[in-house]
């Protein structure tokens, strides 16, 4: 059915036992075992079903594909594995007969002695005059190459250890001889075919095997999938609690479908069993106990994929309010207004569109969409700051420039934000709407403005739910003496600098009372005192907002760079000195693109990550702060039962 | 009212303070999130859930970098003490 969130039934209670799987779970698990590690050898990972199968099938199948099949897999697995570990060892002795060739020994002459004790190695400095002070007995061979000198000395066994300290005096190393037979090149050539004809065994194995996991994929999947849910099913009474004569089933289901619940599991029992529900007396004392109710997430489609943010922070406790509408209203705005560029906006959106084609796993599905939504949002924001890849150059050829006589009227206005630092850019937007630059000071002041009014709005309705969340939790004195007075404190605050800027004394006065007033609030608050020590953090988060600005800063500054470099300084240079376009050279055309291309490729990677990181930052620090998760998360509504991908409903 | 120094070089030490303010708060929110980093990487290595608090966790410190953009910000466009000294 899909409804019931069971509770684990932990054995607190003296008469009733935990319960025993039922039916055939033993054999579900040991098939369901087998079966895992066939698929780790080929590798298989969970992917979008490419055909279904109908339970009769996988049953007939089953036994096959268990046995017949996974013995082949795991014949042929284990064979290349003995293959590899072969010629790894193979390649170790090469390794250490190479050095051996310099000596001009057979290799069977360095073992099999009873009377002897040989050293092999290389050695730093001389060792014959040493050696023969301490064993006159002896027979030194060395020879050397690649800047390191190689020895064998035979000795005496008696002689043994005295000459094994004279000879790591002088920086003896050892090399472990392999026992074999022949000259060394010889023996090395040997080796060296051994490993060809073992390299060539295993290519048609890795074939077989990837051939295997082609036809077998989706029925290994099938069967996973209906033995997982065999032995979930076997296996549930071991979530029961139980007596000798009957079991008791703990579980939550949301409120609307109980009804559906109870008739179903009703006529599947004949009415033998009885189904109850908690009064909501019981739920506020379960809520009150700490017991972890669990939260179903639900939310409009379109919101759906936000849930992924919210999910990675925190699942929201039972009383809590899931912050994934909030997210999806805030969080694109945010994106935009840091990348705000027509250019890198199309491009974000058309990787990330062949991304979602490509990747079909849930989780990719949905960071893509979110990432979709935030794209459409830069665009909106390129038209209005007027960018595209960088507030230079193809902005006025696509757009057209603004005659001088409209740039008077508007500076007279007030409303002109073309010169800044760079002097004016002279440019047209769509609908005779005159785009800002994000580089000019006037449009740096009105940015620094808005993104302390988005910071002021984004906390306000974190406090805003957070009294809602204290009081549905019955916690009145943290509702009205712990987030009222944040909420009072960061409005106005901002609206005290903003008083200050304007020159409005008025609004400075009373808004300095409403923050002092906010203050002692909070001294009265369930924190006393102490509460004083988050003043200054919760100022900290308004300026916080401000990376909406800089980041978005960083990323023009770069274009800009990238542009001027390419069309004011590279492509005239390159051209003799040229400053029409119409008179640059092909070389100066094409070094500069390659430039361009470069730098805006560097500059689009960082496009498509920081503003992703830092609206994130900017819910789960400044926001979530505010209101969620005060009490470590809660758990996700996840009902008994399995959805069928690749098995036939 | 005399002339002190002249508007040029005045602005010039406005632009070395505020790269100097942008810079070393971007040194410290560096120095700070190096060790939260490594924590987090370990962490999220063992327990992949912890991803989300280990973002939160790395990401605090950077709000140093903006309030040392935030006084660059200031120094750059709106803050301007010498007006009354300098003559243009």
């Amino acid at each position: 059915m899909h409804l019931l969130h069971i509770v684990n039934y932990n054995g607190s209670e003296p008469s009733f036992e935990l319960g025993k799987p039922i039916g055939k779970a033993r054999e579900y698990s040991e098939n369901l075992i087998k079966l895992r590690s066939i698929t780790r050898y080929l590798n298989l990972k969970n992917k979008a079903p490419d055909k279904t199968f109908p339970e009769s099938q996988i049953l007939s199948e089953m036994d096959n594909l268990l046995n017949n099949v996974g013995a082949d897999i795991t014949a042929t697995y284990e064979r290349i594995t003995a293959i590899d570990a072969e010629i790894k060892s193979k390649r170790d002795q090469i390794k250490s007969l190479t050095p051996l060739a310099v000596l001009p020994l057979p290799l069977e002459a360095y073992y099999g002695y009873d009377s002897l004790a040989t050293f092999v190695g290389t050695v730093a400095t001389p060792v014959d005059a040493d050696v023969a002070r301490v064993s006159p007995v002896n027979e030194i061979y060395s020879g050397s190459a690649k800047n390191a000198t190689f020895v064998a000395v035979f000795v005496p066994v008696e002689k043994a250890s005295e000459v094994s300290s004279v000879l790591s005096e002088h920086g003896f190393s050892e090399i472990s001889v392999p026992r074999l037979e022949g000259s060394v090149d010889s023996a090395i050539a040997t080796l060296e075919g051994s490993i060809k004809s073992l390299e060539g065994e295993k290519a048609p194995l890795q074939k077989k095997l990837a051939e295997m996991k082609k036809q077998y994929e989706d029925l290994m999947l099938a069967t996973d999938e209906y033995l997982s849910m065999q032995t979930a099913k076997t296996e549930a009474p071991l979530r029961f609690a139980e007596t000798a004569n009957a079991f008791v089933i703990d579980g939550y289901v949301p409120s609307d479908d109980f009804p559906r619940l109870k008739s179903e599991l009703e006529s599947a029992a004949d009415g033998k069993l009885d189904v109850q529900l908690l009064s909501e007396g019981e739920t506020e004392a379960l809520v009150e106990k700490g017991e972890d109710i669990p939260s179903k997430i639900d939310n409009p489609s379109i919101v759906r994929p936000y849930e992924l943010i919210t999910r990675l922070f925190a699942v929201p406790e039972y009383k809590e309010f899931d912050p994934s509408l909030l997210i999806f209203i805030f969080f694109p705005i945010m994106y935009g207004m840091i990348l705000g560029d027509v250019g890198y906006g199309v491009m974000v959106f058309l990787v990330v569109y062949m991304l979602k084609r490509k990747f079909r796993t849930p989780g990719w599905q949905q960071l893509t969409s979110i990432v979709l939504i935030a794209a459409v949002w830069a665009v909106i924001f390129g038209f209005f700051f007027g960018e595209i890849f960088g507030p230079l150059g193809l902005w006025g050829r696509i757009m057209g420039h603004l005659p001088e006589a409209q740039i008077e009227l508007l500076k007279e206005q007030g409303l002109y934000f073309g010169e800044g630092v760079f002097g004016s850019l002279g440019r047209l937007g769509p609908l005779g709407i005159f785009p800002m630059d994000r580089l000019a000071t006037n449009a740096v002041l009105l940015l620094i403005g808005t993104s302390i009014f988005i910071g002021i709005l984004h906390c306000s309705i974190g406090s805003i739910l957070g009294i809602k969340t204290e009081l549905n939790y019955g916690e009145k004195k943290h509702a009205y003496f712990d987030k009222l007075p944040v909420m009072l404190l960061q409005i106005f605050f901002g609206l005290l600098v903003l008083g200050l800027v304007m020159g409005q004394m008025m609004m400075v006065i009373v808004s300095a009372i409403v923050v002092v007033g906010a203050i002692v609030m909070m001294v009265m608050g369930p924190e006393g005192p102490m509460g004083l020590a988050h003043v200054p953090f919760y100022v900290s988060n308004l300026i916080s907002y401000l990376r909406l600005l800089a980041i978005g800063l960083a990323s023009v500054g770069l274009a800009f760079a990238a542009n001027q470099l390419a069309f004011y300084v590279i492509m005239p240079m390159l051209s003799g000195g040229a400053t029409n376009s119409e008179e640059f050279t092909m070389v100066a055309i094409i070094v500069g693109i390659l430039i361009l291309v470069s730098v805006h490729f560097i500059n689009l990677l960082l496009g498509i990550l920081s503003p992703f990181m830092h609206p994130l930052r900017l819910h789960y620090v400044e926001m979530f702060t505010k209101f969620y998760s005060a009490h470590g998360g809660g758990v996700e509504y996840s009902p008994f039962g399995h959805v069928r991908r690749f098995l036939k409903a | 009212m005399a002339v002190v120094a002249d508007a040029g070089s005045l602005y010039g030490l406005l632009a070395v303070g505020a790269g100097l303010a942008t810079g070393l708060a971007g040194i410290g929110a560096g120095v700070g999130e190096q060790g939260i980093g490594a924590a987090v990487v370990g962490v999220v290595a063992e327990e992949p859930g912890f991803l989300g608090k280990g973002l939160f966790l790395m990401l605090l410190p950077e709000t140093l970098i903006i309030f040392g953009l935030a006084v660059s910000l200031i120094l750059m466009f709106a803050w301007t003490p010498f007006s009354g000294i300098v003559t243009p």
